[in-house]
């Protein structure tokens, strides 16, 4: 492997696989939280930590789920101990997503004091109803109250996710919740168009033709969003991400962006612990069983809970960066593609980017490739056009 | 065996009528095959054969039957294509025989295909044996059948044979009839060999086997023969009989039929119908010869351009077996590099089709069939165009002249009215109509073959409920106001899709063809306008309309590897795409719009 992954893995993501409920259009592995089988996840989790400490000393650590801050101040406090005990904590970025509505004062104050300094608030919608239709727990009142709490413990980088193109939602109340989302004055907004992913009681209304897809409004929706994040002091980076930025005007991202989705994009190494995480180190891709009592059985044994392995070819390797990296507003500057990957973007790819640049879907730059604001839109068709066998 | 002691002999039937079934059964009792090997179908080899419930190849099969008398008679049966696409192949046994036995289902009478094939044995004055089969079941109607046959096929009644041949009943009387009414060969009276060629396949070990029926003199290994219209000579390595397998004999005898080997390599040096003589002493030919010619054409091309050698050492295998079938090298702007392939009719278009797909497992597109016109210039030059593409300038046409067929359609009374509107839609003209019986009748019309070779079959059978039944004979050109109508995708016409239509139905087709496509090409990031236009002139317009994004937005570490599964399925799916300009049409667009 190439220069920038040699040495230990530096980030890394804990999924916490439960939920007060699940939401109707979340296809992510979790299950509601019964309290004997999350205090087994919690001590299944420190020990796959124990296993892979050696090789890690994360920049950026991220806990995802599901909803982590599901979890109660004891079992929170077993994780935070572990982690400092294997002295894999006081990374650079730390982030823990947290619904509105389980959002205390202790939990805040108790993750802040072990180093957590980002959260990720899973906000969806500011419209009640909005809130019915997709199953969310919390009500907009709770995304004041939380973010208010979280301000309070001193968290300085706060990221907040918004939906649109829900059913039901129209223009004017995607707007009103874009407004009083951004008059929060958050760090970071995320923002997704409604995916309508198999086995999802949602996918099942679109079937079933109790909803259906405008996507005139869809992309209208988007445009909005853009411009509105744009207008408030966000820049995007990447095709659903929005951050504030500070310091130098020619900055790859901007100051806020989150780093940990960046290693994503960029092909870096990273560890994934709990059930249904994956793990991308060196060029090899595992995934853990999608299944905890399966997973914690496994590491009850001592063993990780690994389901599948993939590795690909360089090439192949290559094409999946390149493809995935595209994603980002920056593109790929060559010379740090040829640093992951090993090969030059303006070899292979030659003809798939001058295909994009004549459907004015790219643009090639001296430096670096980089989809167009429309090729943005159409990130799956270039990162087609990359993959290789 | 002596000439007085051998019967040769067809079995002409309607689909389903139990040709098929008889025929196993004369094998069964004159002792042929064993029970064990009383397999259904035996003498249609191919499994496409079976499916279809067709016989494409006809394999001669030679038995032995101790008769009432006592003597023992050779009983050569000559099973034939039963499609009348293979009409000339069909007229080639016929003419290897002296007679043939006419099966008519008791309960379905006598239907389009019987009357088009009884015409045929009569053209080679063959003795007719009508059999009325399948009398055991309980809505057979025997007294109607009989009237049909005198009235429609003008063939005494009386001398109908009742059988079952399900049942077993019948079979004796049959077999009998075939010793007692069909006359034994006759030498022509000239010198030396003349033995007719009537099949052939190929084998890998021998080369190919030909299937001949003696019509003077013996054929004997090692002789010198010489094939007239081919002109080529060979030496004799085998010759035999199948029973229904291959056996070797030592001479083939006058009046006999059987199979020869002399080593030869390609198919193409035996042609249907030519005469085999001896090599030293050539006897004149026997009369009846034509050079096959393909009323249908199509163009077929290998989806992935990568399987084009593979596509055509496909087409020589199976042209060694299918010697009416012909093809070429020929390229299209759309499709690439791919071969026009001559066929007899629509029937055996699918089936090669439908050979390349299952036994040389191709992907493969065809092109809309056309017929072949004949074109005048305005310089007098006369023209033969198979191919839209190749459809000269409007302004360099003088005249174009398109192949008609003589169509027999027998229907229930009540959808005369149906049948004759859809005679005026394909731009026939109806000659006559028939009264068959107290519920059916038969019309005959005159209609342009370009119009039967899509759809014609199916919708009678639509519009009568499955009760009508048609064939056809070939009945010459007439002049036709013909012109080209082609397809535009954004802008660029793709050749594929381009159709020689009737101008009255030019722009009708032009709409439901750009319609189709609509239907069929995916949305891509731009707007696809589809056009059909005559000469230059747009006659319709479609728009694909463009979607405006194709990213689902949510993928980060966990999701890398599924999204990229998902969309390297798209792109494999891409690929069985043909790309015409920045345009992805897939496979099934080229097939759909053979049904628009």
């Amino acid at each position: 492997m190439t220069a920038i992954d040699t040495g230990p893995v530096r980030h890394l993501y804990v999924h916490v696989p439960f939920c007060a409920h699940k939401c109707e259009y979340c296809a992510f592995y979790s299950e509601a939280a019964q309290g004997e089988l999350v205090n087994r996840y919690v001590a299944a989790l420190v020990r796959e930590l124990e296993l892979v400490a050696a090789d890690l000393r994360p920049r950026t650590i991220y806990f995802g789920g599901g909803t982590p801050s599901l979890l109660n101040l004891r079992q929170w406090e077993t994780i935070l101990a572990a982690l400092a005990r294997l002295n894999v904590s006081g990374a650079d970025e730390w982030t823990v997503e947290c619904n509105p509505a389980t959002v205390s004062p202790d939990k805040a104050q108790l993750l802040r004091a072990a180093g957590v300094n980002r959260v990720s608030m899973g906000v969806q919608s500011l419209d009640e109803s909005l809130l019915d239709r997709l199953g969310r727990i919390h009500s907009r009142e709770q995304v004041f109250r939380s973010f208010d709490i979280l301000r309070r413990a001193g968290f300085a980088n706060v990221n907040l996710d918004l939906m649109f193109a829900i059913p039901g939602q129209t223009m004017a109340v995607w707007q009103a919740t874009l407004r009083e989302a951004l008059a929060l004055g958050s760090e970071h907004l995320s923002s997704y168009e409604v995916i309508y992913e198999e086995d999802t009681p949602l996918f099942e209304q679109l079937r079933a033709g109790r909803c259906d897809v405008n996507e005139d409004l869809a992309c209208a929706m988007f445009e909005e969003l853009v411009a509105t994040a744009e207008a408030a002091g966000f820049r995007q980076y990447e095709i659903a991400n929005f951050a504030r930025h500070h310091g130098l005007a020619g900055a790859e991202v901007p100051d806020r962006a989150c780093r940990h989705n960046v290693n994503y994009w960029r092909g870096g190494s990273f560890y994934g612990l709990g059930p249904s995480a994956t793990s991308y180190v060196r060029g090899v891709r595992t995934k853990n069983w999608a299944n905890t009592p399966l997973y914690c059985e496994q590491l009850e044994k001592g063993r990780r809970a690994i389901e599948s392995t993939e590795e690909l070819p360089p090439l192949g390797r290559a094409g999946e960066i390149a493809a995935f990296g595209l994603r980002m507003n920056a593109g790929w500057p060559f010379a740090e593609f040829e640093c992951v990957t090993g090969f030059d973007l303006r070899g292979e790819w030659a003809g798939d980017m001058a295909w994009l640049g004549r459907q004015g879907l790219g643009r090639i730059a001296a430096d670096r490739f980089q989809l167009t604001p429309r090729g943005l839109r159409f990130a799956d068709l270039a990162a087609e056009r990359f993959l290789r066998p | 065996m002596d000439t007085a002691h051998i019967r040769n002999f067809s079995i002409i039937a309607h689909i389903d009528h139990g040709k098929t079934t008889l025929s196993d059964r004369l094998l069964h009792r004159t002792g042929t095959i064993s029970d064990r090997d009383m397999q259904e179908q035996l003498l249609d080899s191919m499994d496409l054969e079976r499916e279809r419930g067709i016989t494409i190849k006809a394999h001669p099969v030679t038995m032995r039957y101790v008769a009432r008398n006592g003597e023992t008679f050779e009983l050569n049966l000559i099973d034939t294509p039963g499609h009348v696409d293979f009409a000339y192949e069909v007229s080639r046994s016929l003419s290897a025989c002296e007679g043939a036995l006419l099966i008519v289902d008791a309960a379905q009478g006598v239907e389009a295909q019987t009357v088009a094939n009884v015409h045929l044995a009569m053209k080679h004055d063959l003795a007719i044996i009508p059999v009325i089969n399948k009398i055991d079941l309980p809505h057979a109607n025997v007294p109607q059948t009989k009237q049909q046959l005198e009235e429609i096929l003008a063939i005494p009644a009386d001398m109908a044979i009742l059988a079952s041949a399900k049942e077993g009943i019948g079979i004796d009387e049959i077999l009998e009839a075939i010793v007692a009414r069909i006359p034994a060969p006759k030498p022509t009276g000239v010198a030396g060999l003349q033995a007719s060629c009537f099949d052939s396949f190929f084998d890998t070990y021998k080369g190919v086997v030909t299937h001949v029926r003696i019509f003077n003199g013996e054929l004997r290994p090692g002789m010198a023969v010489k094939l007239l219209y081919s002109g080529k000579s060979f030496e004799v390595k085998e010759v035999g009989s199948f029973n229904p397998k291959p056996y070797a004999r030592e001479r083939l005898e006058v009046g006999e039929t059987g199979y020869f080997t002399a080593n030869i390599k390609s198919p193409k040096d035996v042609k249907m119908g030519d005469t085999v003589t001896d090599n030293r002493t050539p006897a004149p030919a026997l009369p009846g010869f034509q050079e096959i010619h393909p009323m249908v054409f199509s163009g077929l091309y290998p989806i992935n351009t990568a399987d084009y050698e593979h596509l055509k050492a496909s087409l020589a295998k199976l042209q060694l077996n299918d010697s009416a079938f012909v093809y070429q090298a020929e390229s299209s702007v759309a499709l690439g590099f791919g071969f026009r392939c001559g066929f007899l009719g629509l029937l055996h278009l699918e089936i090669v089709q439908e050979r390349l797909r299952r036994e040389y497992a191709m992907d493969i597109i065809a092109t809309y069939p056309s017929v072949v016109y004949k074109v005048r210039l305005s310089d007098g030059e006369l023209k033969e165009i198979d191919n839209p593409a190749f459809l000269p300038e409007v302004t360099f046409i003088a005249e174009i002249h398109e192949p008609m067929v003589k169509t027999f359609i027998i229907c229930p009374n009540e959808y005369i009215g149906d049948m004759m509107a859809l005679i005026s839609e394909k731009r026939g003209n109806l000659d006559h109509t028939e009264t068959l019986d107290a519920r059916r009748v038969m019309l005959t019309a005159l209609v342009p073959l370009n119009e039967i070779l899509i759809d014609f079959h199916d919708r009678i059978k639509s519009l009568t409920r499955g009760y009508g039944s048609m064939d056809y004979e070939h009945a010459g050109y007439r002049a036709s106001d013909m012109v080209k109508l082609d397809i535009l995708v954004n802008g660029e016409p793709v050749d594929a899709f381009s159709c020689i239509v009737h101008r009255d139905k030019a722009e009708g087709r032009g709409r439901a063809l750009a319609a189709k496509l609509k239907e069929v090409i995916p949305r891509q990031q731009f707007a696809i306008a589809i056009q059909a236009a005559i000469g230059g002139k747009i006659v319709a317009r479609e728009t694909v309309s463009a979607f405006r994004k194709d990213v689902t937005a949510k993928c980060y570490g966990g999701d890398i590897s599924r999204k990229r599964k998902l969309l390297e399925k798209q792109k494999e799916g891409k690929k069985r795409m043909k790309s015409i300009g920045a345009v992805n049409i897939p496979q099934e667009a080229f097939i759909e719009v053979l049904k628009a």
